[in-house]
């Protein structure tokens, strides 16, 4: 409730009139939920590339208050700054109707950590510190060695949220598993309890701190990050609000990353962007998730590294160093 | 028809001899000032590195990503099982009926409060945003056992003052005319905490349903209390902390290692204070005998807790087993089971040992092994996670502590000191009353009507 | 090295792959053309293009650093690929083989085309030929466009193209049209590429268990494959063909791991029935020590006698 009337206090654009009549019921609710212009920088992406080709100049995708993307003219958009309180509503909230899934094909992965920058960049962390990391993995001397690149899995059955002692840490109607930065406490106990440690703990000053001091706190993007908080992968939930991939699976030049909605029972492959069936998928490849006997029931599947086309090559270890201040 | 007790010349007679050798400790004297100096300049030079950590964040401390419980939580998990003694000694050896646990268990109790106290302050020290303690309570998920550990440290730590204060109610009262000499806001003290004590029948009888009431309730609530320490670590499907038996298993460790604190204050007490008398031989061959029932026990969880995945060898446990046994943290592994454990229980079967002196050593080895065993218990099992460890400085592979570290976990220490040493310099420190019970007696049989 | 041998056998069993260097180019597709001439500004923004979507694999042209893979990629400045036709290498980019990612959905034809432009560039024998769209369709000067409608019994979408010019209206023949569904991150082909027959008629089947929005709507569109030939005509509907989402939220159920509001119930209940148990106990005892006070005023006789009443009445109940 308060979330709509914020939108219409920001300016709400009169969108009705702009928009093709064929859509007009859908829009009836529609506010602008975020900041939805698409920048320059952001062009670059392929995600962009591929809106701009595929629908009429001049239109922009946005979410709508219920949830659907809809297409409005770029013109038809305001700058809108949410503040701090509905940034936490809409960010615990979560995107209704959805339920995030992730496929990884290592089959595909050659290592090129081209996801691992792509997330630093975004949620600025330190070249050593992870949201997604690529492990190079072998369960046995005479079974083959292969990368792998391993997020935060978004469990259904999280055991980090389990033992949060003030809700700090939350899973979304959506499935994705979130950190409020705002309301951790340093107790650490979610990063004991992770099997799959994908948490990681800022133990210094965050590279951007100082820059990004004043900057409204999104939780769907962590940022700013603050010293002496937990942080981990969010399957990048500010873009996925935008209609855009996660940072990695667009990132990945290798076709190693699937994304999309369960309920859609589609994925879509953040390199070729090409969709596909997500049960067909999951069954023609023989998908697995990551150490089902935890029973904790992860959003991340795996299909196995079979049929590979190159070499397994570790290529140069390469030595981290921790930042001294 | 006079209800008041203590109120024949012979009583009083005893009382005041009794009263005359546990009192003359209540002062404040030159040791007493120079004792509390050097604990609180200690307690200030260590609580600069917690300034620092404070100013600095968590950094400082040789935690990292996969080693994000260190020192400070195996600390804290002593300090609880410690404070378990104060439940032991009064509640489970005292409502069974054993009359030689009454000159102790006021020692008891100051041990437990001290600890507990303490405890809630180490996991202050733990936490990267100590402003924000609050949240636990504004925001507070039932489900959490962070939760519920706040909840009965806290428990724990009221019920134990209250066991601690309600049977010295008649010993203030006692204490309040003998006070001559001593600073005036001391007697003014005695005279209000005594609650106008008169030493009446009904008075005796209403204090007696109180301490039976606080004795029955501190049991479940300190079972609780490390039940619940042990479920942080054992809510976690991770290895080496995902076990059914962690529960009593603390537990018996925790009656070790209180056992073994009380015996070092007792014997300081006894030798400090010149308390012979009271705290006899005797006394001590008796808890001597309550250490080894609970070692053996906790022998017992410990053989449950290292054999039984060791017989399987599952992946993760192969190799935390692997680890202790033979690994980076088997030196330490072996000497606190060796000298922690096993040879204080052998070496006092023997009566010779159970001797103040020996037991005292005996028992510094148990605690210093006790402490390290909850070292063992919190860092090795994040050091080997499911998932290898690539990618990262080479240094946050393995935990070693920093001097900060070190130096906050000694001010906890230091702490704990510093609130045995009040409790015990202010107040009498051996039930008054009891022990002049005990010797009517002793005389005659008591009438209990 | 290990890897090798089983690398090899891999390769050898997919009969695909172990043709290794004829990738073969279906006839009809070898001789495309870019409908628009290469210049300075299609190699520039076909530079952006292939640093983008090629050169994490492809290297730098003319610096032989593609990276190794089995088949190689290849510099695309070299001899073996610049022999390819570019009809031929804008297939091979569209659909893509082993390795080799399709781009069809990442790039539009135009892109692709100026890709093919940069690609050109560095051939100095090249001479390009375009496609003179107007005279090369076969309906030129005609207006294209797309109908549509749903047979709900046999779950079917007739998809009819037709080619209106000022005096008549012809049907589109052995046109290529593609069918999607609109996901959330793009379009998911339904059934498979459809050649139009004679009438301009192409037919697609509704897969069973395709999932709709919450009332069973699904948004539909066709489009044809040949986009630089007929134009990016599109046609979207909605059309009620999906399942119903019914899934709802996740965190509905009351859960270890949900919000405090939604805990267990049973640990809502021994939680609160544990704390207010114990604090009732330790305020039964705090009020015992006002007790004792009252007696011991009782007994230095000065109190008033109504508090006299209180311990008297205590004690008979304990």
């Amino acid at each position: 409730m308060s979330k709509e009337k914020q939108g219409e206090d920001n300016g709400r654009p009169d969108l009705e009139k702009a928009v093709d009549n064929s859509r007009r019921d859908f829009l009836r609710k529609v506010t602008l939920a975020g900041a939805v212009t698409v920048t320059g920088g952001a062009a670059i992406y392929s995600g962009h590339r591929f809106e701009k080709a595929k629908h009429n100049e001049g239109m922009v995708r946005v979410l709508t208050e219920d949830n659907r993307l809809v297409e409005i003219p770029v013109e038809q958009m305001r700058d809108f700054k949410p503040d701090l309180k509905m940034l936490q509503t809409r960010g615990r909230e979560g995107i209704a109707g959805r339920r995030w899934v992730m496929v990884i094909d290592l089959s595909r992965c050659r290592n090129a950590r081209k996801c691992v920058e792509a997330c630093q960049s975004a949620h600025q962390l330190r070249p050593y510190e992870y949201h997604i990391n690529t492990l190079v993995m072998q369960e046995s001397v005479n079974t083959p060695a292969f990368f792998m690149p391993k997020p935060c899995q978004h469990c259904d059955n999280p055991p980090c949220v389990s033992v949060c002692p003030v809700d700090a840490t939350f899973k979304r109607q959506d499935g994705i598993v979130l950190i409020d930065n705002e309301r951790y406490l340093v107790c650490r106990l979610c990063i004991a309890a992770c099997p799959y440690s994908a948490r990681i703990f800022h133990w210094q000053e965050p590279t951007q701190a100082e820059a990004d001091k004043d900057k409204e706190y999104n939780v769907e993007l962590n940022v700013p990050q603050k010293k002496g908080t937990v942080t981990k992968c969010l399957f990048s939930a500010d873009r996925l609000r935008e209609g855009m991939l996660p940072y990695c699976v667009s990132a990945c030049p290798n076709g190693v990353f699937y994304f999309g909605d369960e309920n859609e029972d589609a994925v879509t492959n953040g390199t070729t962007k090409e969709t596909v069936r997500l049960s067909e998928l999951l069954e023609t490849s023989g998908a697995y998730r990551l150490m089902p006997e935890l029973g904790t029931k992860p959003r991340v599947y795996y299909l196995p590294p079979r049929n590979r086309i190159f070499e397994f090559e570790e290529g140069e270890k390469k030595e981290y160093k921790e930042d001294k201040a | 028809m006079d209800e008041t007790r203590f109120n024949t010349p012979g009583e009083q007679r005893k009382i005041d001899s009794i009263a005359a050798d546990i009192l003359k400790n209540v002062r404040i004297n030159r040791s007493f000032i120079l004792w509390m100096g050097f604990l609180s300049t200690v307690l200030v030079l260590c609580l600069a590195a917690y300034v620092i950590q404070l100013r600095e964040g968590l950094g400082v401390t040789g935690m990292r990503d996969f080693t994000s419980w260190g020192m400070y939580i195996a600390n804290f998990v002593f300090f609880v099982a410690t404070s378990l003694v104060g439940m032991l000694i009064s509640s489970v050896l005292g409502l069974i009926g054993y009359q030689w646990v009454k000159p102790i268990s006021r020692i008891a109790e100051i041990i437990a409060i001290a600890f507990a106290a303490v405890a809630g302050l180490v996991i202050i020290s733990d936490m990267g945003r100590p402003d924000r303690l609050p949240y636990v309570f504004m925001y507070g998920r039932v489900q959490s056992p962070i939760l519920w550990d706040v909840t009965v440290v806290t428990t724990y730590f009221v019920l134990s003052l209250l066991l601690w204060f309600f049977p010295m109610v008649p010993d203030l009262a006692i204490s309040k005319s003998r006070l001559e000499g001593r600073p005036a806001f001391l007697v003014k003290a005695y005279d209000i905490l005594s609650f106008r004590w008169e030493h009446h029948e009904v008075q005796y009888r209403i204090m007696k349903q109180a301490i039976r009431i606080l004795l029955i309730l501190i049991i479940p609530t300190a079972f609780a209390i490390h039940t619940v320490t042990s479920w942080l670590f054992a809510v976690t499907p991770r290895t080496g902390w995902d076990s059914t038996i962690f529960g009593p298993y603390f537990i018996s460790g925790a009656f070790v290692s209180g056992t073994a604190a009380l015996i070092i204050a007792i014997y300081f007490f006894r030798v400090n204070y010149k308390l012979q008398k009271y705290l006899t031989d005797d006394t001590f061959d008796k808890i001597a005998r309550v250490l080894v029932l609970v070692s053996i026990v906790y022998f017992y969880f410990n053989l449950n807790e290292f054999l039984v995945p060791g017989y399987k060898l599952k992946t993760g446990d192969a190799i935390h087993l692997r680890e202790l046994f033979t690994g980076h943290y088997a030196p330490l592994f072996w000497t606190i089971q060796l000298g922690g454990l096993i040879i204080p229980v052998i070496l006092l079967l023997f009566k010779k040992m159970r001797r103040p002196l020996p037991m005292l050593i005996i028992s510094l080895f148990v605690l210093c092994g006790a402490w390290l065993k909850r070292y063992i218990i919190v860092v090795p099992p994040q050091a080997h996670p499911n998932l290898p460890i690539q990618n990262v400085p080479v240094e946050w592979v393995i935990y070693k502590p920093t001097l900060i570290e070190i130096a906050v976990t000694v001010a906890s220490i230091i702490l704990v000191l510093i609130i045995i040493t009040i409790l015990s310099k202010l107040f009498p420190v051996i039930p008054i009353w009891e022990m002049a019970e005990e010797e009517n007696e002793k005389d005659k049989p008591f009438d209990k009507q | 090295m290990k890897y090798t041998v089983p690398v090899i056998m891999c390769l050898l069993l997919l009969p695909s792959l172990s043709k290794g260097q004829d990738w073969v180019v279906p006839e009809e597709r070898k001789g495309r053309l870019s409908t628009f001439p290469f210049t300075e500004e299609t190699r520039k923004e076909g530079e952006r293009l292939y640093n983008i979507n090629c050169l994490s694999c492809h290297g730098t042209p003319g610096k032989n650093n593609s990276i190794a893979l089995v088949p190689p990629p290849g510099d695309p400045a070299t001899e073996k690929i610049q022999r390819n036709s570019d009809g031929e290498i804008f297939h091979k980019v569209t659909v893509g083989r082993g390795q080799m990612p399709s781009f069809r959905s990442v790039m539009s034809a135009e892109e692709i085309w100026k890709t093919v432009s940069y690609i050109r560039s560095f051939n100095r024998d090249y001479v390009q030929r375009v496609m003179q769209i107007i005279t090369s369709s076969a309906y030129p000067g005609a207006q294209i466009s797309l109908s549509m409608a749903y047979l709900e019994a046999e779950r079917q979408v007739i998809v009819r193209a037709m080619a209106t010019d000022e005096e008549k209206s012809v049907p589109v023949t052995n046109a290529g049209v593609r069918l999607f569904a609109s996901r959330y991150f793009g379009a998911l082909a339904v059934d498979e590429e459809k050649l139009t027959d004679k009438n301009g008629v192409a037919a697609f089947v509704i897969p069973a268990g395709l999932p709709g929005d919450t009332a069973g709507n699904v948004s539909i569109s066709a489009r044809f494959t040949d986009e630089e030939v007929f134009g990016s005509v599109t046609r979207d509907t909605v059309i009620q063909a999906g399942l119903k989402n019914r899934a709802g939220s996740l965190v509905a159920q009351r859960a270890m791991w949900n919000s405090v509001r939604k805990a267990p119930l049973w640990v809502i209940l021994s939680y609160g029935i544990g704390v207010l148990a114990v604090w009732g106990f330790i305020l039964l005892v705090m009020l015992k020590l006002r007790d004792i006070y009252t007696v011991g005023s009782a007994l230095r006789g000065n109190l008033r006698p109504a508090s006299d009443q209180e311990p008297t009445n205590k004690q008979e109940a304990i």
